[in-house]
């Protein structure tokens, strides 16, 4: 394994990565505030967007662990440990929310934004553990 | 627990650049940088690598604090 093959790494990772989540953060932006208005009809097709707009995630957490596989034994390192971190802060935030909303302190929070919450905390503890170069 | 290393002087010596030494090693440049820095420990294959590579024995290359502290005491 040389330098080239972990620049070829980082190349794939991003070609794939940014643009998954472009499409992500759309579908989060048109879910979130258009997709309620349009009130499509019937049922199966309300079934069929709301599983689609699951698939960027899907897609992009598979291109970060594939990432993690294709690179070597500290940045695999550092990528699993802001994967854990970054679980951890989103697990946390969900039960805390969970727990606010079960006490009527709060009221309903769209649940799909525990996603970018991820993906934010997963950046920062990558940051964080390796700096710039590794996140 | 971090232990010490003489890398980035055997490094110097032969006039490597980080690159060059991933490079022989098979890792990335930030993985020399964070061996050399005292971030990352390298793993036991990785350690050999290293050892091979410089001609010397792991000892000579690690500093292991720990064994010093309890031979002081």
């Amino acid at each position: 394994m040389t330098q080239q093959t972990f620049k070829s790494a980082k190349r794939r990772y991003h070609r794939v990565f940014w643009p998954l989540m472009i499409i992500y953060s759309i579908i989060v932006i048109g879910g979130s505030f258009g997709l309620k208005q349009l009130d499509p009809e019937p049922q199966w097709l309300q079934t069929v967007l709301a599983i689609a707009c699951a698939a960027p995630v899907i897609g992009t957490l598979l291109v970060m662990m594939r990432y993690a596989e294709e690179t070597d034994e500290y940045t695999r390192m550092v990528q699993l440990r802001g994967f854990a971190w970054g679980g951890i802060l989103t697990v946390s935030a969900i039960f805390t929310v969970g727990f606010l909303q079960l006490f009527h302190v709060v009221d309903k929070i769209e649940i799909f934004w525990f996603g970018p919450l991820f993906f934010i905390a997963y950046g920062l503890s990558t940051f964080v553990i390796g700096g710039r170069q590794c996140s | 627990m971090l232990v010490k290393n003489i890398i980035r002087a055997l490094r110097a010596e032969r006039g490597w650049s980080q690159a060059a030494l991933a490079d022989h090693l098979g890792v990335s440049r930030q993985s020399v940088n964070a061996i050399e820095t005292g971030k990352y420990d390298p793993s036991l294959p990785l350690a050999f690598a290293i050892a091979r590579l410089f001609e010397k024995s792991i000892e000579e290359i690690f500093d292991d604090e720990t064994e010093a502290q309890l031979a002081a005491q």
